[in-house]
């Protein structure tokens, strides 16, 4: 997908009217631009129609309801910044997003490492393994939210689950993994990393598949090991790739919310409320749904600022040319 | 003129076969311990993707108390077929299935139309106002799902969709990330291939419909497959919108069925198989395209 061979006619330096324009007289080609708005907006009209109802008033009607107190059955009545200091000052909120960050934090660079390692593994066996090896790390990424944490659940069971009897081969006692408040957030990072891995792993195999042979042959002419080819090739030609997964990791962790939802319901005490679940409990309980509005407008400016900061600084380093 | 070089649309093909640099060429003890030590990590990784499918699968054999029998045992005494057949007998499940299919087919269909008419038209067409509308379209990529989460329930409950099979199939058919994904496609199809039809006569319409659609597979494998699965894995929404037991949606009923009957672990995890089976079956059918399309997806 480079440059060259983009056509987009916007860009072309001679639109396609003034061609069609040297066989047919001028009166006709300004017929033939009306027509061609009637049919572009024909098609486009489904697409923009939808964007604008199910996208779009939403969003505006979010941020005017953010300011109101509104229940479906009151008129609203303006409030100006109370629900945003209500929600800012919820130690509840605080707290969940704070919790949010750190399920980030454990899931994103696992996931990230695993994959890492495991497309390099790909890479270097041939075709036919290396299908299986692709096909299988991908197949996690197809399955539900709501099937992982059934299986999950059971997984975890203090009765007869697997890990309670894989971890007693050591002689570690039996845990109540989704129930204990010190293991519960802990357990919900597995599944979030079995779900996500398969895409990030594809992703950089993608990324590694683009590096120009050349330079591995030229250090294994210098005798390079695999660390230091690794380490001087690979990853710094990849961190374009490495700097979009980490921000889509973080902002997807950050915004898990299935998982708790159908696993633990956000407890034992609130330690696996991850910020969206709180925002959607609240909803669901509160009729005044001001407040739950302004939560998630505020979860949505925190997440788009660390992202953008996270940019910010890893983009800052001098960015080397693949 | 605009020179256009001619170039053949974007091949989709498997991502990995890149020329290998060493690895082979390395004989003796290191080459073999390499070998070995590679071998060892594919196994584990594989195990460790697939270990809670496959256990999935062989629980929903066991009867009801062996799922979590103390000792943990992997595979069952007795290989029962109960769970399977009790569930596929259960209306529900088959409603919940047929009703989830068939909406997942609709709105897959619905977005590939919507979204590739959009994408066209974007690509190819010249129109007043074409870089403000593609900017309001694009925009809306960047809307993370929860800021309208919300709001989304009351426009809906306010167009009086909810509890109808609409409320499942408009709201999230027309995306403007798959939008952009098409319209990369399509603007890398040879001009030349409808000069001859412009010259021809033929209309935008007519290029779109006898040119464009027929080159489109590839494109539309990748964003049907990721539309299918999406509606097709969703819970939130549905459980947000979506009351009656006749339209509910296969994961609702999985969640629904694991809270009403949280004893029948064997049959939980046979109607979890059986769910999981549709989407798994047609990840294997394209994973060719959906795989390779991982490249073309955008990210240079």
């Amino acid at each position: 997908m480079t440059q060259t061979v983009q056509a987009p006619p916007g860009a072309a330096t001679v639109p396609p009217r003034v061609r069609r324009g040297r066989v047919k007289q001028p009166r006709v080609r300004t017929g033939v631009n009306a027509r061609s708005n009637v049919m572009a907006y024909a098609m486009l009209a489904p697409i923009v129609l939808l964007l604008t109802i199910f996208v779009v008033w939403p969003v505006i009607y979010a941020i005017y309801l953010s300011f109101y107190n509104w229940s479906f059955y009151t008129p609203p009545i303006p409030v100006g910044w109370r629900n945003y200091v209500n929600v800012l000052g919820d130690r509840t909120f605080i707290q969940s997003v704070g919790r949010g960050l750190l399920f980030a934090v454990i899931v994103v660079p696992v996931q990230l490492i695993i994959g890492f390692l495991f497309a390099s593994l790909v890479k270097s066996v041939s075709g036919k393994l290396a299908t299986v090896l692709k096909v299988s790390i991908y197949i996690p990424t197809i399955i539900s939210g709501v099937i992982a944490s059934i299986v999950f659940v059971l997984i975890y069971n203090y009765q007869g689950g697997i890990l309670n009897a894989f971890v007693g081969l050591f002689g570690i006692e039996k845990q109540a993994w989704l129930g204990n408040a010190e293991t519960a957030l802990g357990a919900l990072t597995v599944p979030a990393i079995w779900l996500g891995l398969g895409i990030g792993t594809l992703i950089m195999l993608a990324g590694m598949v683009d590096i120009p042979p050349s330079y591995y042959e030229a250090a294994d002419l210098d005798g390079a090991t695999w660390f230091q080819k690794t380490f001087y090739i690979t990853i710094p030609l990849m961190r374009n790739i490495f700097l979009y997964l980490l921000i889509a990791g973080f902002t997807a962790a950050v915004q898990q919310f299935e998982l708790p939802l159908v696993m633990t319901d956000g407890g034992p005490l609130e330690r696996t409320l991850l910020p969206n679940l709180y925002i959607f409990q609240h909803f669901r309980n509160d009729t005044y749904v001001g407040y739950s509005i302004a939560a998630a407008i505020l979860l949505m400016i925190v997440l788009g600022s660390i992202s953008a900061g996270i940019f910010r600084v890893l983009n800052s380093e001098k960015a080397v040319d693949g | 003129m605009a020179a256009q070089t001619p170039v053949t649309a974007p091949a989709i093909s498997a991502i990995g076969q890149a020329p290998r640099s060493s690895g082979r060429s390395e004989g003796g003890l290191k080459g073999v311990l390499i070998g070995a030590g590679k071998a060892v990590m594919a196994t584990v990784i594989v195990l460790l993707a697939l270990f809670p499918l496959a256990w999935m699968l062989i629980a929903g054999f066991k009867s009801r108390s062996e799922v979590v029998e103390t000792p943990f045992q992997f595979f069952p005494d007795v290989w029962r077929v109960e769970n399977y057949q009790l569930i596929l007998q259960d209306p529900e499940f088959i409603r919940s299935m047929s009703v989830t299919f068939a909406g997942a087919i609709m709105f897959t269909v619905l977005s590939l139309a919507v979204n590739s008419l959009g994408a066209y038209a974007f690509a190819r067409l010249e129109f007043a106002f074409k870089n403000v509308l593609w900017v309001y379209v694009i925009t809306t990529m960047f809307i993370p799902g929860m800021a309208i989460l919300l709001t989304s329930f009351v426009v809906v409950t306010r167009l009086r969709m909810l509890d109808t099979l609409a409320v499942l199939v408009l709201p999230g058919a027309a995306s403007a990330a798959h939008l952009f994904f098409m319209r990369q496609y399509y603007l890398n199809v040879p001009l030349a291939m409808e000069e001859a039809a412009t010259l021809d006569g033929a209309s935008k319409w007519e290029i779109y419909r006898h040119i464009f659609l027929p080159m489109s597979k590839p494109v539309f494998v990748v964003v049907g497959m990721t539309s299918f699965l999406a509606f097709w894995n969703s819970y939130v929404w549905p459980i947000m919108t979506i009351t009656s037991r006749d339209l509910y949606q296969i994961q609702q009923y999985l969640a629904t069925f694991r809270s009403e009957r949280a004893a029948e672990l064997g049959m939980l995890m046979a109607g979890s198989t059986l769910a999981a089976l549709p989407v798994l079956i047609l990840f294997l059918i394209f994973q060719r395209h959906i795989i390779g399309g991982i490249k073309i997806a955008g990210l240079k």
